[in-house]
């Protein structure tokens, strides 16, 4: 069965090596039609009566894969040649690809012809890779055409020409992908079509409507062999670009080897480079180097401006804000200080799909024929994409997903082609999906395989749980849940017991996720993938089924229910005399809310037991967060909003700002004391492969904001350390209530989030969590909607010794892979929510127009920005129509970020309270937007 | 094949293999499946009735081999006889080794066994013949006997009760080689027989086949000192010159040509068949020199592809003729 | 990386439960006692024996048993950069010692009292599995010197990837830090002499990888008889009666 043959390859690394690989030729690989007569047909994926069977070559998988993923595209042969080129040059088609090839409805087989004995191609001399890798795909199928015989149609397509002919010149019937499409008889599929790029076909049709354009719009892309050498002698910088969030036309290349940002002014110097590519910059001279604008509508081109937004929650999602520096205008000569630049070459592109809609443009004559239209996408960090289209009288307005093919350097806009439309415009449901194709969440219903790893249901605690000795009976205490409102999966409980010491024991039980989701199982895999809960406004998107969310692992009132418990005994001083951790079965006596449990503590005519646990509790967690706040634990404070929604027609009834009470606090105290202990633990036992959190220390680039901001209102801040900055920020009181809690919000984005890590990644010292002031912290309480629990849970199970610990922690790289993307799935998860916030207060404030007070965060050149703190909303206040230069009846002086009227009458400053009108207007069809303005 | 590196061409790789199925056959029919390996199972009929010999060993119950080699029965005893393997001296044995080392009254001699010979100067006869108690001054002279390096003949002892390998040289056959070359090939090609010493007299060589598989092919010494009649008579005083002093070897350095080419003929043919893996006899070594002169093969010659070939199926034609008997 | 893909081939067009192909030649070093070439792919070991034989070291001589000693090599020209290899290293002596334990296991020693056996090992090729090689291939060597032995020690190596435990590892797969697990066993007797593995492994996986591990080294074991059974037949019939 064995057939040897040696092949050698050259490798460049460095230096040249000769690589020997074994490459084994078999007869055990099948055609994979059912109704082969001399393969085994076991695996045969095929349909059995197939007319055509279909083989790819690697430019048509590469470039046609959304035709290919249409189920109009059936009976594929994918050859692993195709397939290994295709991972060569872009893996995220070769996972649609192996996505479709593994798909149960869909009949593409792989077919293994590298390896098959007959259709194994040595390479000839003087002949190219290309050449041989063509050829191959010609000979494997002639040999299908040979071996299925009469049965089937055996067709090859290919667009390269070269290919085709000699294909045919062979006597294989080969198609290009165009004219298979046509003869599939669904005009529709054509839309999928990628259209060549212009130095191959004609596109004459697409270009000369506007001749005008014909010109050099881009500077050419560099060859990589220069950009290497450049990036050797050091001229050219290698980095992933980002994008501006809030200002598309300015990007920044994180460069390793000048240790700093560069700066990307514009469209023109990005070069048809777009967010996540990997780009090679040059920088430019330094006298180019712009000060930066502190306009945030730095507009060289038409488009966009400064949309109302939720308003950010953190540095990482904050507009990049430039600080206008303390340069007075006076001294010019100063030179700016931060490289600007401008990209040569993409090393790697991060194209892929993007959701969004078509701009609006009047139909053309003679509907049904084909129309370019411009899409814009959702995400402002993509260009406009030029799509053709047969079907632009529905498409106006929808959502679609586009994808992007290619971008020339003759057209401003790259060009793409139609995926699928998800949608109309401005539905709640179209919109709600977009938010979640965006963050590219899945929503998708648990699979069969999932759900079968799920105990069946009704689930109740066995005999055998409540004999297993690693289980503690503590079904006799008085265990109480405090949650928000209508929560419904409840992970945390506690109990707080007077002891006869005089010490108090308070309990921390965490639904017991682990014993219901074994490691390695599907359900695992998924929740993994998931790795978060997302809550949209109007929804749920669990990370587990919803039986355990809901139900098995819920520590509803009056159930038993098995947890995974912290059990502290404590002074009454709240110092922690012992830790102990166990896993127990609980019986919850009262599910109560916030505002229940803060009633009953405020209720002075309560004495009920339940009560005093929760008075001893609330009394504890005053102390532990005395305590913590003297170790230099920041208070901050974000602007969150709660909505009432209708449970009928899911619309917003009311939107309000999310009140904060004492017995959210008490919780919050005890999670997170909870969490500190286990953090502990684990790493005392697993040094290298625990998983953490951590809290980066903001540099002071990063906080430069807060502090200009302190200053105007003639504050300053010490922000040295964690500690400094607690302090100084409990000193900040101005006249205004609002005012301390104002800036505590501004501090809060002025820090990066949290993230996961693996411990063995980073040292000791890195393990401080700022926000915290702790030296190590993780996630424990909350193993029903956050995957990095589940891990924390099983990780302190096994250094109880009560399990095995799973194999996946002997990995480290994998568990890095792990916390990359939990801290993924948690950003997007993050993202979504707000998307789904910003949403509803669009659909909100659609039917109601309001006045509401507002503070100024920060002084533009033509109006200001400013913030609602009753809607957690933060957007631009026009004062001068746009294009206008000058403050028309304003002086604006941004320097000293103040706002005159020109007769003197009114005057603003930073952070000073100004009533605006709120209201949604539509200024171009199914586009509504939240516009502000000032009421004077 | 193993051993065997030369370059053969088409024709006579075709020939070689010829020859070899022929000794294939020709094997297969003498003992069928009496080959085996370590591990192998030996198939014993009745059980109680049988000695382990060589070669053999218990394990479960079972009679399994140790070695690679031949199952041999000899009435109850049951052994395997070894191909390639070190020399497993037997008393008796008449053997060919080189000296490593002098020591206190003995010489250490390397014979292809697990350890060193050794040879006493107690167990020897001295060159002058004089059976007499070995003096200080004998010791002392050990080197003018033996040096290091040189080339023995001997006969086997026994092991003493050190466990060393003892050798006894008490007769005038034994004793120094010179003039010639010593060949070592694998043990198992060397038949035990009545006669190890042989006098080419046409050649006008000694041929020394050494139950170890040392092969001493040298100039025949003096016709008054013949060890063929040597043997026979072993009352028979001699004096061997070649075994005297320092002085005399040097006029007794000469050899003539064509004794040297028939001793390197003689040493070829002991290579060829080696290599072969054919049993090494006086007989076929004279047949395979005679074959090569009659060719008209220089003496390089035989050692080319084309007389392997040739060896090769002149035994494969020799052994398939039943009536021939070695 | 994926080392199997979804078809269930390997980078190298093997199943997971294939053996490269194997070859054995015995006898390729005239001067030694015992000999043998054994590849598996393009791993190429030479072995050679010398002895039993004299002890060099006199204080190492043992009355009862014979003393074996190994010694393992690279050629500089093994693998694809062609470095000097420093004698002696960590890594060789290792090896050199795991080949000496696990020889020792099989020879009769107290048969060669007073005697010493070396076993030379030499890596032509290196692409994987070497320790199973040179295994195989000092097996080999110590058959042919007609060595008295317990039984043949056969080896091979096993791994787990991409959730698949896959059967002797070449060396893109080996240099992929996944477990590597050498078993060498005396397949007659059925008992291991050699386990060795580097990483940490779930007991039941090891299980099923160190079982796939010993029905590699009993194909091995299967090949090298026929191998040993042909020589031995072969020099007795050129031998003749």
């Amino acid at each position: 069965m064995l057939q040897s043959k040696s092949f050698v390859k050259k490798t460049k690394q460095g230096k040249v090596l000769k690589v020997v690989r074994e490459h084994y030729l078999r007869d055990d690989i099948y055609c994979g039609a059912p109704f082969c007569k001399v393969c085994d047909v076991a695996a045969a994926r095929l349909d059995s009566n197939a007319s055509t069977i279909i083989i790819v070559d690697t430019n048509v998988v590469l470039h046609q894969i959304d035709l290919l993923e249409n189920p109009a595209v059936d009976n594929v042969v994918v050859l692993s040649i195709v397939l290994e080129e295709v991972k060569n040059k872009n893996l995220a088609v070769y996972n649609r690809l192996r996505a479709l090839c593994s798909n149960t409805l869909r009949r593409f087989f792989v077919f293994s012809n590298e390896y098959h004995k007959d259709t194994y191609v040595k390479i000839e001399p003087g002949e190219s890779p290309n050449d041989r890798n063509d050829r191959a795909i010609r000979v494997a199928t002639q040999w299908y055409q040979h071996h299925i015989g009469a049965a089937a149609r055996v067709l090859l397509v290919t667009n390269d020409r070269d290919n085709k002919r000699k294909a045919i010149e062979g006597g294989i019937p080969a198609e290009t992908v165009e004219s298979y499409a046509k003869s599939l008889g669904q005009p529709a599929l054509l839309d999928l079509i990628v259209q060549a790029p212009a130095e191959d076909v004609t596109m004459e049709d697409a270009e000369d409507l506007r001749p005008s354009k014909r010109k050099t719009i881009y500077a050419e892309h560099k060859p990589m062999s220069e950009i290497t050498s450049g990036m050797h002698r050091g001229i050219y910088h290698q980095g992933k670009l980002r994008v501006n969030r809030y200002n598309p036309f300015e990007a920044y290349v994180g460069s390793e080897s000048i240790g700093d940002e560069i700066i990307i002014y514009g469209r023109t110097n990005m070069n048809r480079a777009f967010d996540g590519d990997i780009v090679a910059v040059e920088l430019l001279p330094q006298d180019c180097w712009k000060e930066e604008k502190s306009l945030a509508i730095a507009n060289d081109e038409d488009d966009e401006d400064d949309d109302v937004h939720l308003a950010p929650s953190s540095a990482d999602d904050a507009p990049r804000v430039s600080h206008p520096s303390q340069i007075s205008i006076g001294n010019k000569s100063d030179m700016p200080t931060r490289p600007s630049g401008r990209v040569i070459g993409i090393i790697k592109r991060n194209w892929h799909t993007y959701c969004g809609s078509l701009e609006p443009m009047p139909m053309p004559a003679g509907d049904g024929g084909i129309a370019h239209a411009l899409f814009v996408s959702k995400d402002r960090r993509v260009p406009k994409i030029r799509i053709q289209t047969r079907q632009l009288g529905n498409l106006l307005d929808k959502r679609i997903i586009v994808a992007v093919d290619s971008w020339d350097r003759l057209s401003r806009y790259p060009s793409g082609h139609y995926v699928r439309t998800i949608g109309e415009i401005g539905d709640r449901d179209t919109e709600s999906e977009v938010v979640l194709i965006e963050n590219d969440i899945d929503a998708r219903p648990f699979s069969s395989q999932v759900l079968a790893c799920l105990p069946p249901l009704p689930w109740s605690v066995s005999a055998e749980d409540i004999a297993n000795p690693i289980r503690q009976d503590l079904r006799h205490i008085r265990v109480f849940s405090v949650d928000p409102p209508g929560c419904r999966d409840i992970d945390d409980a506690l109990h707080c017991t007077f002891l006869p010491s005089g010490h108090f024991e308070v309990g921390v039980h965490i639904a017991d996720v682990t014993n219901f989701l074994h490691s390695g199982t599907p359900l695992d895999d998924e929740a993994s993938q998931r790795g978060t809960s997302v809550y949209l406004v109007e929804r749920r998107i669990d990370m587990l089924p919803k039986p355990l969310t809901e139900d098995i692992c819920s520590l509803r009132a009056d159930v038993e229910r098995l947890t995974f418990s912290v059990i502290w005994e404590m002074t009454p001083e709240a110092e922690i005399i012992s830790t102990r951790y166990t896993k127990a079965i609980v019986k919850s006596c009262a599910a109560l809310s916030y505002v229940e449990a803060q009633a009953r503590m405020d209720d002075s005519r309560m004495a009920d037991p339940l009560t005093t646990d929760l008075r001893n509790l609330n009394k504890l967690a005053k102390i532990m967060r005395q305590k913590r706040i003297e170790r230099g634990a920041l208070t901050l404070a974000s602007a969150e909003v709660k909505f009432q929604i209708d449970t009928e027609t899911h619309d917003p009834l009311d939107i309000g700002m999310y009140q904060i009470r004492e017995a959210n606090q008490m919780i919050e105290e005890f999670m997170l004391a909870a969490n500190i202990s286990v953090a502990k633990k684990i790493l005392e036992h697993f040094p290298p492969t625990s998983l953490l959190r951590r809290h980066p220390t903001p540099t002071n680039d990063m906080l430069e904001p807060l502090i200009q901001t302190a200053a105007s209102v003639g504050l300053s801040l010490d922000v040295t350390s964690s500690k400094a900055l607690a302090d100084s920020l409990d000193r900040a009181v101005g006249d205004d209530p609002f005012f301390n809690k104002l800036i505590r919000i501004l501090a809060t984005r002025c820090m990066s989030q949290a993230v996961y890590f693996c411990s063995g990644d980073l040292s000791p010292p890195e393990f401080y969590h700022y926000g915290l002031a702790a030296p190590v912290y993780t996630h424990f309480t909350s193993p029903i909607r956050r995957y990095a629990d589940v891990i924390v849970h099983r990780l302190l199970a096994a250094s109880l010794g009560i399990c095995r610990l799973p194999d996946i922690f002997q990995d480290r790289p994998r568990l890095t892979g792990i916390a990359d993307n939990l801290n993924y799935r948690h950003r997007n998860a993050q993202m979504a929510s707000r998307g789904s916030v910003e949403l509803h207060t669009l659909i909100y404030f659609r039917k109601r127009p309001t006045y509401t007070e507002a503070r100024i965060l920060k002084i533009r050149a033509n109006g200001f920005i400013v913030f609602v703190p009753k809607y957690g909303i933060e957007g631009p206040v026009y004062l001068t129509s746009r294009g206008q230069k000058g403050g028309g009846e304003w002086i604006i002086d941004e320097q000293q970020q103040k706002i005159k009227k020109t007769n003197g009458e009114v005057s603003y400053g930073v952070l000073q309270p100004v009533r605006i009108h709120m209201e949604v207007v539509e200024s171009q069809p199914n586009r509504p937007k939240l516009e502000l303005t000032l009421v004077c | 094949m193993r051993g065997l590196q030369l370059s053969l061409d088409k024709g006579q790789k075709l020939r070689f293999e010829r020859a070899f199925e022929v000794l294939e056959s020709l094997s297969s029919k003498a003992n069928s499946d009496a080959s085996v390996i370590v591990a192998d199972d030996i198939s014993v009929n009745n059980e109680d009735a049988i000695l382990k010999g060589h070669g053999t060993a218990e394990m479960n119950d079972r009679l399994v081999a140790t070695l690679c080699g031949v199952v041999e029965r000899v009435n109850k005893l049951v052994y395997v006889r070894p191909l390639r393997a070190r020399y497993k001296p037997e008393i008796g044995d008449i053997i060919i080794g080189r000296v490593i080392e002098v020591a206190p009254k003995r010489w250490k001699l390397e014979i292809n066994f697990s350890q060193d010979a050794v040879l006493m100067l107690s167990s020897m006869n001295l060159p002058d013949g004089i059976q007499r108690r070995r003096t200080a001054v004998d010791e002392l002279n050990m080197r003018s006997i033996f040096e290091e390096n040189g080339v023995i003949c001997a006969e086997v002892r026994g092991f003493q009760h050190d466990g060393c390998l003892h050798l006894q040289a008490r007769s005038q056959k034994y004793g120094k080689l010179k003039r010639g070359q010593l060949l070592t090939i694998p043990p198992y090609l060397v038949k035990k027989r009545k006669q190890h010493f042989h006098h080419l007299d046409q050649y006008g060589i000694d041929l020394i086949l050494g139950c170890n598989g040392f092969v001493w092919v040298g100039e025949h010494v003096d016709v008054r000192d013949d060890m063929v009649e040597d043997l026979s008579d072993k009352s028979e005083k001699q004096k061997v010159k070649s075994w005297n002093t320092l002085g005399d070897e040097e006029v007794e350095a000469y050899t003539p040509p064509d004794t040297r080419q028939n001793i390197c003929r003689s040493a070829n043919a002991v290579r060829v068949l080696s290599t072969l893996g054919f049993t090494i006899t006086v007989e076929i070594i004279t047949e395979i020199v005679e074959l090569s002169k009659s060719m008209d093969l220089e003496v390089h010659e035989m050692l080319g592809a084309e007389f392997y070939v040739i060896v090769a199926e002149n035994e494969a034609e020799r052994r398939s003729l039943p009536t021939k008997r070695r | 990386m994926e080392f199997v893909n979804p078809e269930g081939l390997r980078l190298d067009g093997r199943r997971p439960m294939e053996m490269r192909q194997l070859r054995a030649e015995i006898g390729v070093v005239s001067k030694a006692d015992g000999s043998a070439v054994f590849e598996m792919g393009n791993t190429k070991v030479i072995a050679a024996v010398y002895g039993p034989r004299e002890v060099q070291n006199r204080s190492q001589q043992s009355n009862d048993q014979a003393l074996v000693r190994c010694e393992y090599s690279m050629a500089n020209f093994s693998t694809g950069d062609r470095m000097r290899k420093p004698k002696g290293d960590r890594r060789s002596t290792e090896i050199s010692m795991v080949i000496r334990q696990t020889m020792e296991a099989c020879i009769l020693t107290h048969l060669m009292p007073r005697s010493q056996i070396d076993i030379f090992v030499q890596v032509l090729q290196a692409d994987g599995g070497t320790r199973s090689a040179c295994i195989n291939a000092a097996t080999l060597a110590l058959a042919d010197a007609g060595i008295p032995m317990t039984d043949i020690v056969t080896s091979c190596s096993a791994g787990f990837l991409n959730g698949t435990p896959l059967l002797d590892l070449n060396y893109v797969e080996d240099s992929a830090g996944g477990p590597d697990v050498t078993v060498g066993i005396l397949p007659k007797l059925d008992k291991v002499t050699l386990l060795q593995m580097d990483s940490k492994l779930q007991m039941e996986t090891f299980e099923t990888v160190m079982q796939l591990a010993t029905e590699g080294c009993k194909a091995v074991a299967s090949y090298i008889r026929e191998v040993l059974l042909e020589n031995t037949k072969q020099l007795e019939s050129r031998r003749g009666v």
